[in-house]
């Protein structure tokens, strides 16, 4: 694996999750391949901890599942956004531009 | 997310895990499946996508643990994790477990035996309805002093006449019938009975089984004979025969007519002493038939009981009563001359004998309890003490303090499950034991048994137990220093924190007081009970057989006009005694119509030439006898002379009087010559006898007289049989007299006055045993744990002794000092423990005899004998101590 990938940092992946979700419903290997594609392999999501995270979003009830078929035909869980999960995406997705911009600002600092 | 949501994904996380998990499984495969397709396209092999997959993937298992976790993990899975988990520790140390478990078996054992007699005696409810609003209407009498007396019939219906804050009364009256039973050649037996007013069933609330009650126009003079009986004596006589209704039974010397079945579980209180004797259940009711003027007004012979209207208080009762009392003072003050009222609930009044000795027994089982928590838990904590580096590692670990409290709380809850089961086993056996030692003069005691609340109470204790001894580790735990804990090395050769050994002694201090509040319990009731055993009863109650027998009024009249020659009764009485003294092995015989132990009745008396004093004069008791009493129970004379057989109905009346009763009426000592009159008629004392201890060898004897039982007859005797050898062997000659006699009439009541004696102090008796065992355990419990607590701690010091002993201290010394550490606990503990004992003590007042409840000699041997166990508690690990080889324990470390 390319030493430039980085584990999804936890607290992110929630974020990252819900974002994919909000694209389409899709089951959770879905979810890890699309935040892959998306970032373009820079982000890899941790298997070990997409499952949990998925289980704590659908606890919290900002995503909900249910049993679907796959494109090949198989059984698979697939998971959407609720309404719920699309206001807190929103909240989120601002907090989080929020945080970076406040990094940037830090980062490009100039001596005086 | 909505609360109906969380609670679904709870009930989901706790219940439908199987469910869960199977999902979660196949969503994980599918993902592996989907990832290793992946990796084909990519160009890896078979072999090698699917390699690397799970390599990257790692366990499922550990994904499917967190995304539980993720989900809220469930108590429930804790619970079992941790369950398991203390089982195996447990497990793994036999010896502690089976300490612990006995410890506190033996006191949920102790306290739930106790509780299963208190349950039925005292609180499981009466089978009247409503039986809070029942009460008993007892007449007393200032002059005597008592408290609970018949009223007389014509009080009864002034009662019911006058009074307004009852909506029933009734009276009742005990009676004594034989019964020939319809088998044929059967012997008669004698029955409990009781004659009561027609609304007896309505005023208690009892409906019969079968048939119906009596209706008004049977509870009249010369109304048919008809009877009711017990649900008992139909299934025992007549095998529940269900035509029994109509059918007419053989009651004494007639024949009664059976309207109904009674429920058996009518319970009335004691009665008064000397009033009839309902020491059995009743087994048949009959019409009392009693008028307003079917009996004097100074017969004091029905106990009345009422209802109270809905909505009035016993006090206002009591008041109401008092005032009605008072009036009929005035109406009639020869009569009813300081006669009162006294309203007592019939719950209360049906306990009040065995109440103290049971609550007192209750209390001592809780103590029991108490000290085997708190030696369980002293060594449970020992126990977390010396796992305190395997629990400062877990702290170390990240372990939370709620998972500590939960695996400790899982180790005591199965120590406490397991010691709640043998516990009740332990209750079962123990009630077997009690109940065999029980006095029989304690009601409802047949029905004692383990029901679903002796039960619920017993799982309740339990819980209550862990709670206490599993939670005060976990308190101390939290004084741990994790630090301190892991740098100490091998986790040994620190000394406990001095919080923790604080705490453990506290225990210990504790449980040697409360044991030394139970010993001086027991040893007070021990010192009453001897001093019981060691009163004169002023007859002598060996060889001595009693039996009772009431010859009916049919075939022996007694009718008043006639008062006092009732000669058949005599004849038969006579006759009775002349055989019995014949029969070998028989040294004497009498009659009376009160035995010795019995106290039997009281009558208003004057002495003639001082009628003015009989206006504050208590009554005196009554005692019939015929000549041969005083020889045949042991009675001394004191002066005077004794009676004989020309004592009859035609000679001049005659009586003698007990030593208490010269004293009190005639102190200067002259009251042989003097005359009193009773009924009718003055009555010349020709001698003073021995005072007989007839209220029970702890009461003090009270004026009684002695007149013939030719001059003053009864038909209901005891007869007492002085023996040269056991008592026992004359009976079955004793029974032929009888039978030989008039086959009709029936024994009971057969005792040997040396059984009687030992019941007449079965209270005191039963509750020093139980005491005393309860007390003995305590002592044990407490002396394992200051056993516990100082082996532990010569463990636990057991370099600094090796270090005292390798600089040369002498063994002798280091004993000394391990044996002082027990003693401070142990002189702490009894200072403590005397001090409760004063106060708990107090429960036990009315069981003692013959000294206060700050006996100084109890509470001195007390003290001495637990400091000598408590020194030899100590002592043992104290030996231990010096059997440390001081090279050894310094290079172990």
């Amino acid at each position: 694996m390319a030493t430039s990938n980085a584990d999804v940092l936890q607290g992110t992946l929630d974020l990252l999750i819900l974002k994919a979700l909000s694209l389409e419903p899709m089951h959770g290997w879905g979810v890890a391949q699309r935040i892959q594609q998306i970032s373009r392999d820079v982000l890899q999501v941790n298997q070990g901890s997409l499952y949990p995270a998925l289980r704590r979003l659908e606890d919290r009830g900002w995503i909900a599942a249910r049993w679907g078929t796959s494109e090949h035909n198989r059984r698979a869980r697939y998971y959407r956004l609720t309404s719920t999960g699309r206001a807190q995406l929103r909240q989120e997705t601002e907090s989080w531009e929020r945080f970076m911009l406040a990094v940037q600002r830090v980062l490009r600092a100039q001596p005086a | 997310m909505s609360l109906r949501t969380r609670i679904a994904t709870r009930w989901r996380a706790l219940f439908a895990r199987r469910r869960e998990d199977q999902e979660l499984e196949e969503e994980l495969r599918f993902h592996v499946d989907m990832e290793v397709a992946a990796r084909l396209r990519a160009g890896m092999t078979p072999a090698a996508a699917r390699r690397t997959t799970l390599r990257d993937f790692g366990g499922l298992e550990r994904y499917k643990e967190e995304c539980r976790d993720a989900r809220g993990i469930s108590l429930l899975d804790a619970g079992a994790a941790d369950l398991r988990g203390a089982l195996r520790a447990l497990r793994k140390s036999p010896a502690f477990t089976g300490v612990v478990v006995l410890t506190l078996a033996l006191g949920i054992g102790a306290t739930t035996a106790i509780f299963t007699v208190v349950n039925a005696v005292l609180l499981r409810p009466l089978a009247y309805a409503d039986p809070g609003r029942l009460v008993m209407v007892w007449e007393n009498d200032r002059n005597s002093g008592t408290t609970r007396e018949p009223a007389s019939v014509p009080d009864y219906f002034d009662f019911r006449a006058r009074s307004h804050v009852f909506s029933h009364l009734a009276a009742l009256q005990p009676r004594a019938l034989s019964f020939t039973p319809p088998a044929p050649g059967a012997d008669a037996v004698q029955l409990s009975a009781a004659a009561v007013t027609k609304d007896f069933l309505a005023t208690v609330g009892i409906a019969p089984r079968l048939g119906r009650g009596f209706r008004p126009d049977e509870d009249v003079p010369g109304a048919p004979a008809v009877a009711l009986i017990s649900e008992r004596l139909w299934h025992s006589r007549f095998a529940s025969a269900p035509d029994i209704i109509g059918r007419r039974i053989r009651l004494g010397d007639s024949s009664y007519s059976v309207l109904g079945v009674l429920p058996d579980r009518i319970e009335l209180p004691e009665m008064p002493p000397g009033f009839g004797s309902l020491q059995q259940d009743v087994d048949v009711w009959l019409p009392l038939a009693a008028t307003p003027v079917s009996s004097p007004r100074e017969r004091h012979d029905v106990i009345v009981v009422a209802r109270l209207r809905a909505g009035v208080a016993p006090a206002a009762a009591q008041r109401e009563m008092a005032a009605l009392a008072a009036t009929l003072e005035v109406q009639y003050p020869r009569e009813n001359r300081a006669r009162g009222v006294f309203v007592e609930s019939l719950p209360a009044s049906l306990v009040r004998g065995i109440r103290p000795a049971l609550a007192a027994l209750l209390a001592a089982s809780a103590l029991v309890l108490l000290i085997a928590c708190a030696n369980a838990a002293n060594l449970l904590l020992a126990r977390t003490v010396a796992h305190r580096r395997e629990v400062a590692v877990r702290l170390a670990l990240g372990a939370g303090m709620r998972r500590l409290a939960q695996q400790l709380f899982a180790e005591s809850f199965l120590l406490s499950v397991a010691a709640a089961a043998l516990g009740i086993g332990i209750a079962a056996l123990g009630l077997r034991a009690l109940l065999a030692l029980a006095p029989r003069n304690i009601p409802r005691l047949a029905d004692v048994s383990m029901d679903p609340r002796v039960l619920g109470v017993a799982l309740g204790i339990a819980v209550l137990v862990s709670m206490t001894f599993g939670l005060l580790p976990l308190f101390l735990a939290r004084t741990l220093d994790v630090q301190d804990a892991l740098r100490a090395g091998s986790g040994r050769s620190g000394s406990a924190a001095p919080a923790q050994q604080r705490f453990r002694n506290g225990l210990v201090v504790a449980e040697i007081a409360l044991s030394v509040v139970l010993v001086i319990g027991a040893g007070l009731l021990i010192r009453s009970v001897w001093s019981l055993r060691g009163v004169d009863p002023g007859f002598q109650s060996d060889r001595l057989l009693r039996v009772q027998y009431q010859l009916p009024a049919s075939r022996y009249p007694q009718s008043m006009a006639a008062f006092p020659h009732f000669p058949e009764l005599s004849g038969f009485h006579r006759e009775l005694i002349r055989r019995v003294e014949a029969i070998p092995g028989v040294v004497s015989a009498s009659l009376s119509a009160n035995g010795p132990l019995e106290a039997g009745f009281t009558n208003s008396f004057v002495i003639v030439g001082r009628e003015a004093e009989a206006e504050h004069q208590a009554e005196i008791y009554i005692r019939s006898v015929s000549p041969s009493y005083f020889p045949t129970a042991g009675v001394a004379l004191r002066r005077g002379r004794l009676l004989s057989d020309q004592d009859d109905a035609t000679a001049p009346a005659v009586l003698l009087i007990n030593e208490s009763g010269a004293r009190r009426y005639f102190p200067d000592g002259n009251a042989v010559g003097q005359q009193l009159r009773f009924w009718g008629q003055a009555r010349r004392i020709v001698g003073v006898v021995a005072d007989e201890k007839f209220e029970g060898p702890g009461a003090e004897t009270p004026p009684a007289v002695y007149p013939p039982l030719w001059q003053v007859p009864f038909a209901t005797v005891s007869l007492l049989v002085r023996t040269h050898a056991d008592p026992m062997a004359v009976l079955p000659q004793v029974r032929a007299a009888v039978r030989n006699l008039d086959p009709q009439v029936a024994l009971y009541g057969v005792t040997t006055m040396d059984e009687a004696l030992s019941q007449s102090i079965g209270k005191q008796r039963f509750t020093m045993r139980l005491l005393g065992a309860f007390a003995l355990l305590a002592l044990v419990l407490a002396m394992i744990g200051v056993h516990g607590t100082l082996s532990y701690a010569v463990t636990q010091r057991s370099r600094e002794m090796g270090i005292r002993m390798a600089l040369g201290a002498q063994r002798g010394a280091v004993r000394r000092l391990i044996v002082r550490q027990g003693m401070r606990l142990s002189f702490l503990g009894i200072a403590a423990g005397l001090v409760g004992a004063l106060a708990a003590t107090r429960l036990l007042r009315t069981l003692l005899y013959g000294l206060t409840s700050t006996d100084l000699v109890t509470y001195a041997v007390v003290t001495s004998v637990i400091a000598i166990v408590s020194a030899l508690a100590s002592f043992l690990p104290a030996r231990h101590a010096t059997r440390i080889d001081p090279a050894i324990t310094l290079r172990t470390e």
